[in-house]
């Protein structure tokens, strides 16, 4: 259950930087690729938990999977890598592994886990643990 | 409703510089390091004791961060090896992070080190995504774990570049055939490399030794 600990680091560090922006978040949007071992459905816990009291509280987790891209320094190859298991399996596992020649390789995509964008509302309420106001 | 779009810096960015000053900090120091990861009871502090003595035998001065979530049983042994070591109570964490381990170097005579050996908490998981800003990476797994211990973990063993089976001489008392776990991970990982060893002998550990960069012998360093 580290997804704890990255939604802790994830909350600390994204409430100072919407100091100067009014308004009620409503979404955090996150980028995780697939190389990153958590799981989405820890990470909305924990957010959903851990934002509690927060700028983030009632807010949701929006996860975008990010694929993995891999680059091979043999023969110049940049693409999709090929996977363990049935190509159609949702879960299927990236091999890192150039699919053309077999070079080793490193990933160019995958790896990130970063929040690309907040959604705020312009209701007029504060953010946090406020209720809307009544119309 | 509108949005504010954010530069894309990794969430465990804190995380990350962390682990890169520690970096910074051993190879300043001329110290080369090594994070032995891998599950309950499989072997890593028995690998480490076996290195330590080793490596101290090859004239080099060996430092070690024993890590578990209770108790200082590991950081005895390694003492007991020679090692000059830290022990780190990670508590309720399932995991090692670069803010302990930046303090247990604090804690360590590093001008006096040439080796250093991050024995993590017994985890296959958590560990993966909390770099520590160690040069080598190393994950430790036994036969009584079961044949099935690498495709049951694939993501794992899939960005693994070193793996250990350790207890091998158990093999055959436990019905696991060790060539299952190399298979799965060659699958897995065509680039990486699998040792078969038995740390309580020794066997197969000059092997992982020279992996790590290592020499075997004194004339090499």
């Amino acid at each position: 259950m580290h997804e704890y600990a990255v939604v802790d680091e994830l909350i600390s560090s994204l409430v100072p930087r919407l100091e100067t922006i009014p308004g009620r978040v409503t979404a955090v949007f996150v980028r995780k690729g697939e190389l990153r071992i958590l799981s989405a459905h820890a990470l909305e816990s924990a957010f959903e938990f851990l934002a509690k009291g927060t700028r983030l509280e009632g807010a949701r987790l929006e996860i975008e999977d990010v694929a993995a891209i891999v680059r091979c320094a043999a023969c110049g190859y940049e693409g999709p890598p090929c996977r363990f298991g049935d190509a159609d399996d949702h879960f299927a596992i990236p091999i890192l592994s150039c699919p053309r020649c077999g070079g080793s390789v490193t990933a160019t995509a995958g790896r990130e886990l970063c929040v690309e964008r907040v959604a705020v509302a312009d209701d007029g309420v504060a953010g946090g643990a406020a209720e809307p106001a009544d119309p | 409703m509108h949005e504010v779009r954010f530069s894309g810096e990794d969430i465990l960015a804190r995380q990350l510089e962390l682990a890169e000053a520690n970096y910074r900090r051993l190879h300043e120091k001329g110290i080369r390091s090594v994070s032995v990861l891998g599950a309950i009871g499989s072997g890593k502090t028995t690998l480490v004791e076996w290195a330590i003595t080793r490596l101290e035998r090859e004239g080099l001065r060996v430092g070690t961060i024993a890590a578990d979530s209770a108790g200082d049983d590991d950081h005895q042994r390694f003492v007991a090896r020679g090692a000059r070591s830290v022990n780190v109570n990670t508590q309720d964490d399932c995991h090692l992070d670069a803010h302990a381990v930046d303090h247990a170097l604090d804690a360590l005579p590093l001008d006096a080190l040439d080796v250093l050996f991050v024995e993590n908490v017994g985890n296959l998981i958590c560990p993966a995504d909390f770099p520590l800003g160690t040069d080598r990476e190393m994950v430790v797994i036994s036969v009584t774990e079961g044949d099935d211990m690498v495709r049951k973990h694939p993501k794992i063993f899939a960005q693994t570049d070193l793996v250990v089976v350790n207890k091998v001489d158990l093999a055959s008392a436990v019905g696991v055939d060790p060539q299952r776990l190399v298979a799965d991970y060659a699958a897995l990982n065509p680039h990486g490399k699998i040792v078969l060893a038995q740390a309580k002998t020794g066997r197969g550990m000059d092997e992982v030794l020279a992996l790590l960069g290592f020499p075997c012998t004194n004339t090499q360093w």
